[in-house]
């Protein structure tokens, strides 16, 4: 399927125009290199780890295809570059599940018929099989999920208890005062804090539960000391104690400091408080952008992203390691790697968390969170 | 000499300027105007939506935490336009006058500090401030208590980092302002009686205000845009306006109202300059009346 409507010669796109002039010099000059003789050419936008040459090389090879990526940093950015017209250059994408979910009314995705992926659904865990709500729009499925985990506190058991944790109260006690870090993860840290305030985030909100959000956004920023968007401070500090907690971040902070054998680093979820669960899952999912240059690949692509062995590759990356959905790629994974990534403790955390998903006044939230953080100091 | 009068009906100076216009053109007015228009639409799925309306302005005229934060951000970038200038003087003073004989050998350091990322630059000063850090270290090892130093994740930190990363910019326009002058001009003034400090104040210092004006100006413009240290540094807790733009384009993608943020801090930025260029101005004229 090509990108091309109408007559195709007289509506390139960019990436066939660039494509087409690109090879056209290479080839001139003699110096096409092998992979750009292959028969399909292929963008992917991905988080860190989809792009490991483990994960793509083998993909390339086997499919007769040449993928070029484009790492991103945050997924609104990600979307929001799509969005914007981006969605003509690329074919497939793998980010935050609720941005993939969006890529459905957004009309900038495919969307994926579950009975061809079938034997895909059939290796996850029963949580994560077809229908699979979280990725679905209209009763369509938007993409496949690839790899998740939960956000909780983060805490260094060097310097604290868990037990301590087994609630957001100590965010606002004093005796925690400027021994705090948020991670500014947009909507991440929000939420758990919605939840602590007895508030559901995910459904349609009123004027006075948004007002509580700002009270409880509020608070948490007085006892703050840090609000951080760079993951390698955020770390540093917990390690050496100047943070007791990391908040919106959970297992995506946690699991390379496990990795490197600071066992003593956990991320855990908060008992439910007044009947609400106070954890959260989080997810990362491939989807299929709008009019893929060639449909087959890119599902494909999905389909290899989301297979045990690669599933497991996913999981163990250098900057990160996480949960995938693949039930089959747990008989994969060493008794170590099991550990790192807390999996004797991963169905308690899906039991007290609820599924991290497109929440309808998340534009009210961020707007509050900025309003609060203005006035904070 | 005869002057040559120029003048706009004149072909050759215009084509002359033809290139830059072009520049210009492209690459600001016209980037500038799509701006100003991404203003005026809306947003519905996180896409784009061409609505035409004042929405997005009517948010940012009603919102108090925007201006809250413009203002923070025009302080910050005024204070640390001050301190550049106030540490830049002596600095390119003693470089030129006092050091020299080592003034190549401290230009080539600045400059490979200077060319040095920022954001290398900005994550060690976390690594020396932090209250596990280098510094409190050396304090704690020389009879301090622990985390004597707690500057790390405020905006005092965010100010060290500011001034850090653009002290250069006003050392290198000073310096090169304080080597034109005449040295002829001082030693008489010296030769008349005035002490070392008067003949630096009365001579030295005025004769180098074009050059402590250019510096000024760049760094306060640079300032309004400061991305790196009040996130890394400032611990987040005291956004300023390029974050504020930032979380608009990116993490709510609403581009519209980015849009608009960033009309408002060119705007600030445009007429801060102006109260700057008037103030030179006038000063200039009151000296050419005295």
């Amino acid at each position: 399927m090509t990108k091309s409507k109408g007559i195709p010669m007289f509506s390139p796109n960019r990436r066939t125009f660039l494509q087409g002039m690109g090879a056209a010099g290479l080839a001139g000059a003699g110096l096409m290199p092998r992979s750009a003789q292959a028969a399909t050419s292929m963008k992917f936008m991905c988080w860190e780890g989809y792009d490991s040459p483990d994960i793509i090389k083998p993909f390339e090879e086997a499919n007769d295809v040449s993928i070029s990526i484009d790492l991103i940093t945050d997924s609104p950015g990600g979307f929001a570059k799509l969005a914007a017209g981006a969605w003509r250059d690329f074919d497939v994408v793998a980010t935050d599940s609720p941005w993939v979910q969006r890529m459905g009314p957004a009309g900038i995705g495919e969307f994926l018929d579950d009975a061809e992926f079938a034997d895909v659904y059939e290796s996850f865990y029963p949580q994560f099989r077809a229908p699979f709500a979280p990725l679905d729009f209209d009763g369509k499925t938007t993409g496949l999920p690839t790899r998740w985990g939960w956000v909780g506190p983060t805490v260094n058991t060097k310097y604290d208890t868990l037990e301590n944790w087994r609630s957001y109260a100590p965010c606002f006690d004093p005796a925690y005062k400027d021994k705090i870090c948020v991670l500014d993860w947009g909507d991440w840290p929000i939420m758990p804090m919605a939840l602590y305030a007895g508030i559901d985030p995910y459904k349609e909100l009123d004027d006075a539960e948004l007002n509580e959000i700002r009270l409880v956004l509020r608070a948490l920023f007085k006892n703050t000391r840090a609000i951080v968007g760079d993951l390698s401070v955020a770390q540093k500090g917990l390690m050496d104690g100047s943070f007791r907690t990391l908040i919106g971040g959970g297992t995506y902070c946690t699991s390379a400091l496990r990795k490197d054998g600071q066992k003593e680093i956990m991320s855990i979820v908060p008992e439910p408080k007044d009947g609400l669960k106070q954890g959260i899952i989080w997810m990362e999912a491939g989807g299929i952008v709008k009019d893929p240059v060639d449909d087959a690949k890119a599902k494909a692509l999905l389909r290899d992203l989301t297979s045990p062995e690669v599933a497991v590759k996913l999981a163990w990356t250098e900057a990160t390691c996480n949960l995938v959905p693949s039930q089959k790629a747990e008989a994969l994974f060493t008794d170590e790697q099991k550990d790192v990534l807390q999996m004797d403790y991963m169905w308690e955390a899906w039991d007290k968390s609820h599924f991290h998903n497109v929440a309808p006044n998340i534009d009210q939230m961020l707007e509050i969170w900025s309003q609060e953080l203005a006035a904070a100091r | 000499m005869a002057e040559i009068q120029k003048t706009w009906r004149d072909g050759a100076l215009r084509l002359s300027t033809l290139p830059l216009l072009l520049l210009m053109g492209l690459f600001f007015v016209i980037p500038l105007i799509m701006t100003a228009l991404l203003s005026f639409q809306g947003t519905q799925y996180y896409r784009l939506v061409w609505t035409w309306d004042l929405k997005v302005w009517t948010d940012v005229f009603s919102q108090i935490h925007y201006w809250t934060i413009m203002w923070r951000t025009l302080m910050m970038a005024l204070v640390c336009t001050v301190l550049c200038t106030i540490l830049a003087i002596p600095i390119a003073y003693g470089m030129l006058h006092r050091l020299s004989r080592w003034s190549d050998h401290i230009t080539l350091l600045m400059v490979f500090a200077f060319l040095t990322d920022a954001v290398l630059k900005t994550f060690g000063w976390v690594l020396f401030l932090d209250r596990s850090g280098v510094l409190n270290g050396t304090l704690e090892a020389i009879g301090f208590p622990p985390a004597a130093v707690n500057v790390l994740f405020t905006p005092n930190a965010t100010m060290i980092g500011m001034v850090y990363n653009l002290l250069p910019y006003t050392i290198f326009t000073i310096a090169l302002s304080m080597a034109r002058i005449d040295g002829d001009l001082v030693l008489a003034a010296r030769d008349a009686g005035a002490s070392r400090l008067r003949a630096f104040i009365e001579v030295t210092l005025p004769l180098a205000k074009p050059g402590i004006w250019a510096g000024a100006v760049l760094v306060f413009v640079l300032s309004l845009g400061v991305f790196l240290e009040p996130k890394v540094m400032g611990g987040g807790t005291s956004p300023l306006a390029a974050e504020l733009i930032r979380q608009s384009f990116e993490t709510r993608v609403n581009w519209p109202l980015g849009a608009a943020l960033t009309l408002v801090l060119i705007v600030i930025g445009a007429a801060a300059l102006t109260v700057f260029g008037a103030v030179a101005l006038w000063q200039a004229r009151r000296v050419a009346h005295d």
